[in-house]
């Protein structure tokens, strides 16, 4: 039980802390296969130091509502990676599900989109309107993998299904329809793919972005490193259900940071590859995944 | 202690004698706080009042759903101090009948006493809903809720008849007893004539239109009693005489129960997210929760069809839970749409932005309230949306392919809700409350009156959403001969352990943040200038929504150029747009076509002429001269 508590909280800190560097693994992937040389892996947290020094001021319209809205979105960040099972097993009183982490992430984007409209700017509007209107294809496709990866394992809670999942060999069609679900699911989350690209600001791309445009100083450091962290977080996820774990507690935590940073270079080059979709073809994306649920649902039914 | 319980007809007299305007506010005060304390005791301290009388009685279901009418009667008479209303005297003489027949509804113990305390209830809310009867639109609006309640009632009473003629027996508690073993033919047809009833009243779709239509017009504290609790009634009626008396057999109900919930729901938001008037919108977000309600119905019917009493109680809880949860925080909500019209003098989300500045509290409130209301942590509505997913994951596991792809279908679908809800109160909140003001800047001062009962249900919803177990505890009473079990296994510790973690890393960043020290400058926004104009607007936020599900909304719009030259140069740009109603377009229209030609065939018959009549009568003389000759 201690172990575990040591393991949970060291794994928590230590991918709290690297989150800057996952993130800028995938730019660098991605500058090094456009041919540049690219900023260093270590610019997230020269960036976030930047903020974090620089004043912070508030447009003059704003609320309340702009200055609580980052704190909500790094707090809702922080939140999920104490939830997530870095070893293999979660302290009892951690013992969160999906479900959960369903509704943080809505709140998240709850307060993200009311941010937006709260500068009263035809961006943040723009972004806010973008970003629930993804949600609602977002959060289906979220439940058709959770409401997969339950019924196969039969559990909600975290810690518990990534073990039962390896005695479910005569499932493995249904395990890779529910991984390569996931998979794109996680894109749509952290804004990689297939519409949004968090490294521009052409408003044509802008939907996170968007509601960002006024922040500045601290409070825009805390609204950057949580989108890093959700990065970490919706990456640590897929590997903690879908990969293997070792029998130490020590060497699963090292497995998933090695994965981590592993999946980190593969979204930087999946992005590269990929175009971009039309806003309006969002629903083919989304009814993707939710065909590839239902089918997998369908084979283990039958 | 039977006194006690029959106190709650004190209602009566304080409709006829409390006559005086602060009087009768103060009596209605008292008298709600009264219905609480009955509430309140006979759902925790249920030794203390042994209600079980001829006429009224108590038990934990009607105590559960009397304590949340009382919670939001209180609320609305607080309310009222502050909320000008032109017609009081009308309000101050029918809303104590209201709920008292609401409140007689909830503790009838024959059917005899049931349904004249029903339809007490439905005609104290249709002359509540006509009390600015001299507006517009006022009365064909109350007409079309009077007729829709009607009919709810006559299919009500004929199932309640059909049940007392089968058990031979009017009273509730021999019905409880009895009604299981009636012949299956004949549960079916009462089943199907309690669920028209029952679920048009609470307004699930196809039977909500007079949902959108009752609510705008009715004060505020009316509409705020008739969406947190009357329609709440109706599933009340679903789950004492449908589920828990009569007992469904078949698997049809229970399909049926989850269908209607999940369609209920989904379309019921895709509606709210179509309204511009901010009570409209409410009403149809009352008919999504109303959905979600069903689904919980639906899993009981589950439960009690394949005889699991796990999956039972869980569906029950489910509902009950989130009936209590809708009726705070929508009554809340309806509270605050009746401020920002007392504030503004509109309720058109298009002419209203900025609120926030001038209503502080209120805007707030309305925020938790959305949060609420789209089931987001720590608020309330996210354990009991929690519960009800819980439920329908644990309906996938062990019941075959069938129950499976159904209760996949239903959960993508509640998802969906879940993220089209949120979609529909940020824009709510956003753009009315926050912002700067748009064409209404009219601001009528709101007192403290109003804005402490908002704030207070606001503080309720939160302390329900960090720890439901103490108020849920009683509700396990309801099946005293089933496995008890205990709510801890309904709601893990991690549950609350978030909740407060959350409230922990708020607080801790908000200090971080020094948000104390930073200056207000004037907006960057890329350059721009900012404008009322150039903000989001209240329709172009669900532009893309009405695009992508354009089969459902059938949008259409339309641009008038006016001015000497029109064509190029115009002086006017008019433009008009909205969508349409499929429901009444395909279902109510030809309805109300086809009664129309019917009673026409009548006046073959009679068409009004005296000689006509007396050939009828003197023939009618005749036949009797004959048949008794």
């Amino acid at each position: 039980m201690t172990q575990t508590m040591i393991v949970q909280s060291f794994g928590f800190f230590i991918a709290i802390g690297l989150s800057p560097f996952f993130v800028g693994l995938i730019q660098t992937t991605k500058a090094r296969i456009q041919g540049r040389h690219g900023p260093s892996v270590w610019q997230g947290y020269y960036v976030l130091l930047k903020y974090w020094k620089k004043e912070t001021t508030l447009p003059e319209n704003s609320s309340l509502i702009f200055v609580i809205a980052p704190i909500v979105s790094i707090s809702v960040m922080l939140l999920i990676m104490l939830f997530i099972p870095w070893g293999k097993q979660l302290p009892g009183v951690l013992a969160g599900d999906f479900i959960m982490v369903f509704f943080l992430l809505a709140l998240e984007r709850f307060w993200t989109a009311l941010a937006g409209l709260d500068t009263s700017g035809t961006f943040g509007g723009l972004g806010a309107s973008r970003i629930l209107t993804i949600g609602i294809g977002l959060e289906p496709m979220l439940f058709a993998v959770f409401g997969l990866c339950f019924f196969l394992t039969g559990n909600t809670h975290f810690a518990q299904i990534s073990p039962l999942w390896l005695r479910q060999a005569p499932h493995l069609l249904a395990w890779f329809l529910a991984a390569g679900g996931f998979a794109l699911t996680i894109l749509l989350e952290i804004g990689r793919l297939p519409i949004d690209n968090p490294d521009t600001h052409l408003e044509l791309t802008m939907m996170h972005e968007a509601t960002q445009l006024e922040y500045n100083g601290r409070l825009f450091a805390f609204s950057h490193f949580a989108s890093m962290c959700k990065v970490t977080a919706m990456l640590a996820i897929g590997w903690v259900w879908f990969g293997p774990t070792l029998s130490s507690q020590w060497w699963t935590l090292l497995l998933h940071l090695f994965e981590l940073g592993v999946s980190s270079i593969l979204v930087g080059v999946v992005e590269s590859f990929t175009i971009k979709m039309r806003f309006f073809r969002i629903p083919y994306y989304v009814s993707a995944v939710i065909g590839m649920g239902l089918l997998a649902v369908v084979i283990t039914a039958f | 202690m039977m006194v006690i319980a029959y106190l709650f007809l004190l209602g009566l007299p304080i409709a006829l004698f409390a006559r005086q305007p602060l009087r009768s506010k103060l009596s209605l005060l008292c008298y709600s706080l009264l219905l609480l304390g009955i509430a309140l005791i006979a759902l925790y301290h249920p030794s203390t009042m042994m209600v079980h009388g001829a006429l009224f009685a108590l038990n934990p279901l009607r105590a559960w759903f009397l304590l949340l009418l009382s919670i939001v009667a209180v609320a609305v008479s607080w309310y009222r101090f502050g909320y000008q209303d032109h017609d009081d005297k009308a309000t101050a003489f029918w809303l104590p009948l209201f709920v008292m027949s609401m409140t007689g509804v909830l503790m009838a113990n024959t059917v005899w006493v049931f349904i004249t305390f029903w339809e007490l209830m439905s005609i104290t809310s249709f002359f509540l809903v006509i009390v600015h009867h001299d507006r517009e639109h006022v009365l064909p609006s109350g007409y079309v809720y009077l007729v829709m309640s009607q009919i709810s009632a006559m299919a009500i009473i004929g199932g309640l008849f059909l049940l007392v003629s089968q058990v031979h027996s009017a009273d509730l508690s021999v019905i409880a007893l009895k009604a299981h073993a009636m012949n299956p033919g004949m549960k079916n047809w009462v089943s199907a004539l309690l669920f028209i009833g029952f679920s048009m009243k609470s307004g699930v779709i196809p039977f909500h239109i007079w949902l959108p239509r009752a609510h705008p017009i009715a004060p505020t504290p009316v509409s705020s009693l008739m969406s947190g609790g009357m329609i709440k009634l109706g599933v009340f009626g679903l789950i004492q005489f449908l589920l828990l008396d009569v007992g469904v057999q078949q698997v049809f109900w229970a399909v049926l129960f989850l269908l209607v919930g999940a369609v209920t729901a989904l379309l019921g938001v895709l509606y709210a997210l179509m309204e511009k008037d901010l009570k409209r919108l409410l009403a149809f977000s009352s008919i999504e929760n109303i959905g979600i309600l069903f689904l919980g119905l639906g899993l009981m019917a589950v439960g009690i069809v394949l005889h699991r009493p796990t999956l039972e109680v869980t569906g029950m809880i489910a509902t009950l839970f989130h009936a209590f949860n809708h009726a705070l925080f929508k009554s809340q909500l309806f509270m605050i749409a009746g401020a920002v019209q007392q504030h503004t003098g509109t309720l058109d989300a298009e002419r209203l932005g900025g609120l926030l500045r001038t209503m502080p509290g209120m805007g707030i409130a309305f925020i938790g309230g959305s949060m609420a209301i789209s089931g987001l942590p720590p608020f309330n509505g996210f354990l009991s949306e929690w519960l009800t997913f819980h439920g329908l994951l644990s309906l996938m596991e062990h019941f075959g392919a069938f129950w499976m792809i159904v209760s996949f279908a239903v959960i993508l679908m509640l998802a969906m809700t879940g993220a089209l809800a949120c979609l529909c109160f940020v824009n709510a909140s956003g753009v009315i409350f926050l912002g700067v003001p748009r064409a209404s800047r009219s601001n009528h001062p709101i007192g403290k009156a109003m804005t402490l009962p908002v704030i207070g249900l606001l503080f309720v919803c939160l302390a329900i959403g960090i720890d439901p177990n103490w108020l849920l505890s009683p509700l396990f009473a309801v099946f005293p001969q089933k496995p008890t079990l205990a709510v801890s296994s309904f709601f893990p510790s991690s549950l609350m352990v978030m909740s407060i973690v959350l409230l922990l890393l708020l607080t801790f960043f908000l200090w971080l943040s020094r948000f104390w020290t930073m200056k207000k400058v004037p907006n960057w926004q890329c350059g721009r200038v900012v404008h009322e104009q150039r903000q989001m607007s209240f329709t172009a936020f669900t532009k893309s929504v009405r695009t992508s599900l354009a089969i459902i909304y059938r949008p259409h719009r339309h641009l008038e150029r006016t001015g000497t030259q029109a064509a190029y140069f115009p002086e006017q740009l008019i433009y008009r747009g909205g969508v349409r109603s499929i429901w009444e377009k395909y279902l109510y229209r030809p309805t109300y076509r086809l009664v129309w030609r019917l009673s026409g065939l009548t006046s073959i018959l009679q068409a009004g002429s005296i000689q006509l009549y007396l050939i009828y009568m003197l023939g009618t003389i005749g036949l009797f001269l004959l048949f008794v000759h």
